[in-house]
């Protein structure tokens, strides 16, 4: 695809800032705050810029409060920038045009959509009236998604009585029953258990590949940024610290290696021996040790490995993109 | 149109099943509201023991009028109130997100989600009693009197939603409890007594600020060989206005929530 093709979101200038005042501590702060208020304005978002293409999948990471919700929110209407232009496939969000109500979704994994009182199966034939879906489509894209995620047990089940797995997916299947152009995922899987977790990536991935939608994806668990995402956005403080390709990153930053270490065996360790000039334990588990080292040393480290331990096997591998992201995050902080 | 029709249905049919799932509950709340409509004539009965005359109107009239009244508070109570309730309380969580993601009118769905099938037997009864007070009256009314009367009510009813979703607005900004829909609530009374008793600047007010006599006083005036065009236009101009007004202060709200962030 050309790279002068219509952008589908193209952020410039974006500002948000929350008024909040401050509060001094305790009962003689509240009443303070009774009389003289004293305002400040929060910056979530600060004159950040985005451009993303159609079948592009983000990962926004972040700290707690950096703006990653906030920046969700308003791509997708909800609430007003305070400054600077937001569009989303030609359209301003916050002016909340139906047609572009219909072509996007957003899944937030704190916050149900799903109406607690009602079953799944009802829950969806309202959107189907909601997001006129016809008849036909309706159908084809329902027995798919339920296949899909394997919830057909559970259709008919209120959703305040299904599990928080079962529930995550019933509110994949309602945000994607419209088949939506621009699909925005704030935690889809907090919470969840690595089963679960591992069922709604596999799904979100095959939803991808089939319909090729925007997706901006957030999250805590940097698994979802390492299997879903390619692209990386690292938000700090309302501000974008990094924006490009997350191999690039993985690789610009992959400051360490693992060097896996199986001993011989009925090889004594002396606990002083592991404190190894190169290279730092990371785990023990039996026989098998597990040591970080600098990308630059890893001969020296691995020299220093063989002659202080009695080893039958090594292999040294990448470290994990995901540790890669913590740490560059945590630099960040 | 269909659309919302369709959805209206769906509505229905959930709240259906919800409400008759808890029988006691279900039968108590008929015969709260019943205690409500008794005491209402009652206080009307009490007064007439002591004049023949409240405001100009006789008893026979403001007995009609008080079962407009009571057809007026079930059909709030019917269609919007249980809905209407719990916007304070999402505005105020971040809950209304997914309402304003979809493509339909949102205070279509919030106001119209929950029918409310026990003061939907009330507002049967109501109706009963409206129909009981015309037929004994020794008023003469032509047809089209009495239907322009029911049809004032229902939208009577609607002004009364329009009020009552003005009131909530402020929460979008004080991000307090219920805004003012407390004092709206203690408002509403005014609309319990026959207009014909305000004079001067509260007449005023009642008419024209919070419109609270346009629920049931107009709407049975149109009984007593008033006016018809003034009548019609005052009530139909007001139900215009504040749907503009109400429109207006949502929007306006709506640029300033803030979602509780997740």
């Amino acid at each position: 695809m050309h790279s002068s093709f219509a952008k589908m979101i193209k952020v410039s200038q974006l500002t948000k800032t929350y008024r909040v005042y401050k509060k001094n501590p305790g009962l003689k702060g509240t009443l303070q705050a009774l009389f003289k208020r004293e305002w400040i304005d929060k910056v979530a978002l600060d004159h950040v810029n985005l451009q993303i293409e159609p079948g592009e999948i983000v990962g926004l990471v972040g700290a707690n409060g950096a703006g990653k919700t906030t920046l969700v929110k308003i791509l997708s209407g909800i609430i007003h920038p305070t400054s600077g232009d937001v569009k989303v496939m030609g359209y301003t969000p916050f002016e909340r045009k139906y047609a572009f109500r219909k072509q996007i979704s957003l899944i937030m994994g704190q916050k149900a959509q799903l109406w607690w009182d009602l079953p799944a199966e009802d829950c969806f034939m309202l959107l189907k009236e909601i997001y006129e879906i016809p008849e036909d489509v309706y159908k084809k894209n329902l027995a798919h998604l339920v296949d899909a995620l394997d919830v057909s047990r559970v259709m008919n089940i209120q959703i305040r009585r299904l599990s928080l797995g079962e529930r995550m997916k019933m509110e994949l299947i309602a945000a994607l029953l419209h088949q939506p152009k621009v699909v925005f995922l704030d935690e889809p899987t907090i919470g969840l258990d690595m089963t679960a977790q591992k069922a709604v990536r596999d799904f979100i991935l095959d939803y991808r590949e089939k319909h090729k939608p925007i997706m901006i994806l957030t999250s805590h668990y940097m698994e979802d940024i390492k299997q879903l995402a390619k692209r990386l956005v690292i938000i700090k403080d309302g501000k974008f610290v990094y924006d490009g390709d997350l191999d690039t990153i993985a690789k610009k930053h992959h400051t360490h290696k693992l060097i896996n270490v199986t001993l011989g065996m009925n090889a004594e360790i002396d606990p002083n021996k592991l404190l190894l000039k190169h290279s730092e334990i990371i785990q023990r588990d039996g026989d098998l040790l597990k040591f970080k080292v600098d990308a630059n040393e890893v001969t020296a480290a691995l020299n220093e490995i063989f002659k202080t331990l009695e080893v039958s096997d090594v292999k040294v591998e990448e470290e994990d993109i995901a540790d890669v992201i913590e740490n560059l995050m945590k630099r960040n902080r | 149109m269909t659309k919302y029709l369709k959805l209206y249905s769906h509505f229905l049919k959930f709240s259906l099943s919800n409400s008759l799932q808890f029988r006691f509950d279900f039968t108590f709340r008929i015969l709260m509201d019943c205690i409500f409509y008794v005491v209402n004539i009652m206080f009307f009965k009490v007064i007439f023991a002591h004049t023949s005359l409240l405001g100009g109107w006789t008893e026979e009239q403001v007995m009609i009028f008080v079962s407009a009244h009571l057809i007026v508070d079930a059909l709030q109570m019917t269609f919007f109130s249980n809905g209407a309730w719990m916007i304070p309380v999402y505005i105020n969580k971040g809950d209304l997100d997914y309402y304003l993601l979809r493509p339909v009118s949102d205070l279509f769905f919030l106001c119209l989600r929950e029918f409310a099938l026990n003061s939907f037997v009330n507002l049967i009864i109501a109706v009963v009693i409206s129909i009981y007070f015309l037929t004994t009256s020794t008023i003469d009314f032509e047809w089209w009197q009495i239907l322009l009367f029911y049809l004032l009510i229902l939208n009577g009813s609607y002004i009364h939603l329009l009020i009552r979703i003005i009131t909530i607005t402020p929460v979008f900004w004080t991000h307090s409890g219920r805004g003012l829909e407390m004092a709206f609530w203690t408002l509403e009374r005014f609309a319990e007594r026959p207009d014909t008793i305000y004079k001067g600047w509260l007449r005023y007010s009642l008419m024209f600020i919070l419109p609270f006599i346009a629920l049931c006083s107009f709407p049975t005036r149109i009984l007593f060989g008033e006016s018809l065009l003034e009548v019609l236009g005052y009530c139909i101009g007001i139900s215009v206005l504040f749907t503009f007004v109400a429109r207006f202060l949502w929007k306006a709200g709506l640029k300033s929530y803030s979602s509780a962030s997740s």
